[in-house]
């Protein structure tokens, strides 16, 4: 299915209809409000944007840095997103005495962290957690950085890309939905690794994707 | 008379530079440009040449010009030092302060800013090269760059100019008509509904002369508005 390409501004569709991202109503009429592929059906319509920052959502898995000197009982953590996210101490550890420690010992900035958004408060500050299945501060590796419009397409369908990746090259992936990609393996898998998602990030429009990159991994362990 | 000061402008139905009056210089438009920022474009309008970057939504700096309830849409106009005959003196002055203010205002009427409450929009209007009709040239380039940027907006914000030389309404000056010529009304129009976001006026016309003027710039709007489409869908790889 090959999904048109809308521009600010250009109608997409009329009537009662539900709006999902990126599409707004001006009377009767619903016009897109970002660059992107239209994608409507009888579920609705929306825009799936092209480029763009990361914006957070509850439950969302990402990863970040930690910035700046800690407070006393949190840190704060550059999520690349509008605003900047925290971390409470709580978040981390369960009982943690304020002023006991000092948590720039525990976590220095410039740690990486494989965290989820738990909270966004009404005033847009983002709470983050490492108490949630799966999150934990990340140790060693490589952070590469691609454009969070095109992070389903490294996970793919049922997250076939990112299992098919993991499994051909025996490196640790976790692929935060803000667009930072964390890879820890062998050295030489590590840059196939890098090389294979900046192919994917480049090419994230062409279908058939998941089949070439298998293809291209095969040939490069060779 | 001054030096310089042409005595005709038009002659046998031609603008000193060859156009007809109702003739806009030649136009080229490509959006993402710069590497490091998030949304960009260059443009090319006859003489002017205009780079517009885009940056954010992101993390205000200073805090207080946050605000709680939208984003804080900032723009920057800078010309060149090199941008015009005698040198630009570099650094901020009046005459860049109030088109970054009336740049600013144009484009607010069509960014989504509700959606990013305290946080900062960046754009920066950056004139290289001009030769007359650089804030319609930013504006243009501005909102390319804007959606470049995948910002929503209500829709792209085209603007073009019209003015009067030798008592007859022309189209979209270029340096020695404005320099000399007896007026000019720059507009920016919302296409869709016809909206106007922009108008402003230097010089004297009747309101005949001016509902002219108006009707003139509002159809070059029309024109750099497709232009504008072009890029984008280059750009994207649409057809």
């Amino acid at each position: 299915m090959k999904r048109r390409l809308v521009i600010p501004g250009e109608e997409v569709a009329e009537g009662s209809i539900i709006l999902g991202h990126g599409v707004y109503r001006d009377g009767e009429k619903i016009y897109s409000s970002i660059l992107g592929l239209l994608d409507l059906n009888e579920n609705g319509v929306r825009v799936i944007p092209m480029t763009g920052k990361y914006l957070p959502k509850v439950g969302d898995y990402v990863i970040g840095e930690i910035i700046g000197n800690p407070m006393p009982t949190a840190w704060e953590a550059n999520i690349h997103s509008p605003y900047d996210a925290l971390l409470n101490a709580s978040d981390y550890y369960s009982e943690i005495e304020p002023f006991s420690i000092l948590l720039s010992k525990i976590m220095p900035p410039g740690k990486m962290i494989y965290a989820l958004i738990r909270e966004i408060t009404p005033t847009k500050r983002i709470y983050i957690t490492l108490r949630a299945i799966g999150t934990h501060p990340l140790k060693g590796g490589r952070i590469i950085n691609i454009s969070p419009a095109k992070v389903p397409r490294v996970i793919g369908k049922k997250r076939s890309m990112i299992n098919m990746i993991r499994k051909l090259t025996g490196c640790r992936v976790l692929v935060g939905q803000n667009g930072l990609v964390w890879i820890k393996g062998e050295l030489k898998a590590e840059n196939l690794v890098e090389k294979v998602i900046m192919t994917i990030e480049s090419e994230a429009h062409t279908s058939g994707l998941t089949d070439r990159i298998e293809e291209m991994i095969e040939r490069e362990i060779k | 008379m001054k030096v310089g000061e042409p005595e005709e402008f038009i002659i046998d139905g031609k603008r000193l530079d060859g156009r007809a009056p109702d003739e806009l210089r030649p136009i080229k438009i490509e959006a993402g440009v710069l590497e490091r920022a998030d949304g960009s474009c260059y443009l090319e309008w006859g003489g002017n040449k205009v780079l517009a970057a885009c940056y954010g939504p992101r993390e205000i700096h200073p805090k207080h010009e946050a605000r709680s309830d939208r984003a804080a849409l900032r723009t920057y106009y800078r010309m060149a030092p090199f941008s015009v005959n005698d040198r630009k003196r570099p650094g901020p002055d009046r005459r860049s302060v109030e088109l970054s203010k009336v740049i600013r205002n144009t484009l607010e009427s069509v960014v989504f800013l509700h959606l990013f409450p305290m946080t900062a929009i960046d754009v920066y209007i950056e004139i290289l090269q001009a030769q007359a009709g650089t804030r319609c040239a930013g504006i243009t380039a501005a909102s390319v760059a804007i959606a470049d940027a995948g910002i929503p907006m209500k829709e792209l914000i085209p603007s073009c100019a019209s003015g009067k030389i030798d008592g007859k309404v022309v189209v979209d000056l270029f340096d020695t008509e404005d320099n000399y010529g007896e007026a000019d009304v720059p507009v920016a129009i919302i296409p869709r509904t016809g909206e106007i976001a922009l108008l402003q006026m230097d010089g004297n016309l009747t309101q005949e002369e001016f509902e002219e003027a108006l009707n003139l710039a509002v159809k070059g709007c029309k024109d750099v508005y497709e232009k504008q489409k072009e890029a984008l869908m280059k750009r994207y790889g649409g057809e």
